[in-house]
């Protein structure tokens, strides 16, 4: 996986291979069944996500994670305006028969855990700290990964114009 | 812009800004309400009692696989009103492309003027700017009695002489134009920073 940032300093790349993404993928699912979390998103801070566990068929994930990162961002700023140095490293949000707990890892991505309210907080929080833990291990490695400049090529451009024509008729 | 090599997939950030009630919600409300169901998700809008949007618009849209990379568009708005500044820097975060929905009333130019410096502003501050970053303007409200001249729009908002549209978001003139043309910015400056 790929995610390219431009910034002030010149361009930075973050790079995760598709061995580091099957690491995510145990990582998240040993988290699943420790909490018997209902859904477990990992995205990163800009709303995209990047990978799924548990179950996803009825809720729109995509949404859930540009939602998150919306949280994470207003509470960052809202974290700045009190005066308060460090960003808030979790949200918790308790529900009725659901609680979402959101935690970042890092500065660039960040996790939910949707659990039924009978799992304990504490228990959540522990596993979760273990996950995020190991995640940001996997995140520092870093390797060469694919080509990025081979994804999209000249014919790439004109192809989606002619796509885009169709479905937006 | 973010890559997944293991799903093939291209994902895109286009976040349509501009003054409040100047059109961005009802861009995207047509874009959903015309592209076929299984090119979009579900359309989110958080809204106040009055209908207008407290933080952000929604929308995810795809349009099939493209020599086997399937490209997706997270589609955001931003809310208009000016005391929403703050919201409107964290929706830009990560954007790739953005449509300026311009409200072409001759008393909202101010509005107009004022919001793309908060713009500019906005992309000053991670490293872009407007002059060199993919965006298009949209000039919406064309059908009003008092909307403003192109030339003098042109000339009060578009210095740096981007794609610009005129439309009438309800009735969805000019919606799909505009959304096609930032698409196509959006690819040819990720081809020139690959």
């Amino acid at each position: 996986m790929v995610q390219v940032k431009k910034l002030k300093d010149g361009s930075r790349q973050v790079i995760l291979t598709a061995r580091q993404f099957d690491e995510i993928t145990k990582v998240l699912s040993e988290l699943a069944a420790k909490t018997k979390a209902s859904t477990i998103l990992l995205a990163d801070i800009s709303g995209q996500l990047i990978t799924q566990r548990g179950n996803t068929e009825d809720i729109n994930t995509a949404i859930l994670s540009a939602l998150a990162a919306s949280d994470f961002a207003a509470t960052s700023e809202m974290a700045k305006l009190v005066g308060e140095d460090a960003k808030f490293k979790l949200l918790f949000h308790e529900g009725e028969k659901r609680n979402v707990y959101l935690s970042n890892i890092g500065d660039n991505f960040f996790l939910v855990v949707v659990f039924d309210v009978s799992v304990t907080l504490g228990l959540v929080r522990i596993y979760t700290k273990k996950a995020i833990h190991s995640l940001l291990e996997i995140f520092e490695e870093s390797e060469q990964g694919e080509d990025a400049s081979k994804i999209i090529d000249k014919d790439f451009s004109s192809m989606l114009g002619d796509m885009l024509d169709d479905s937006f008729k | 812009m973010f890559i997944n090599w293991a799903l093939q997939e291209i994902n895109l950030k286009i976040v349509y800004y501009g003054p409040g009630m100047s059109g961005k919600t009802s861009n995207l409300e047509y874009i959903h309400s015309k592209l076929d169901p299984s090119l979009t998700g579900e359309l989110v809008t958080l809204k106040t009692k009055e209908d207008r949007t407290i933080f952000f618009d929604f929308m995810q849209i795809e349009v099939g696989r493209i020599k086997g990379k399937k490209p997706k568009f997270n589609l955001y708005t931003v809310p208009g009103q000016v005391y929403y500044a703050s919201s409107r820097k964290i929706i830009l975060n990560g954007v790739d492309g953005i449509v300026f929905v311009a409200d072409s009333q001759r008393d909202r130019m101010e509005g107009n003027i004022e919001t793309l410096l908060d713009l500019e502003n906005n992309l000053l501050a991670s490293g872009f700017s407007l002059e060199t970053f993919p965006w298009v303007v949209q000039y919406n409200k064309r059908d009003l009695p008092n909307a403003e001249a192109i030339a003098v729009l042109q000339k009060k908002l578009n210095f740096f002489n981007v794609p610009h549209f005129e439309g009438v978001a309800i009735k969805g003139i000019g919606v799909f134009d505009t959304l096609k043309s930032v698409i196509n910015l959006v690819i040819q400056n990720v081809q020139k920073q690959l």
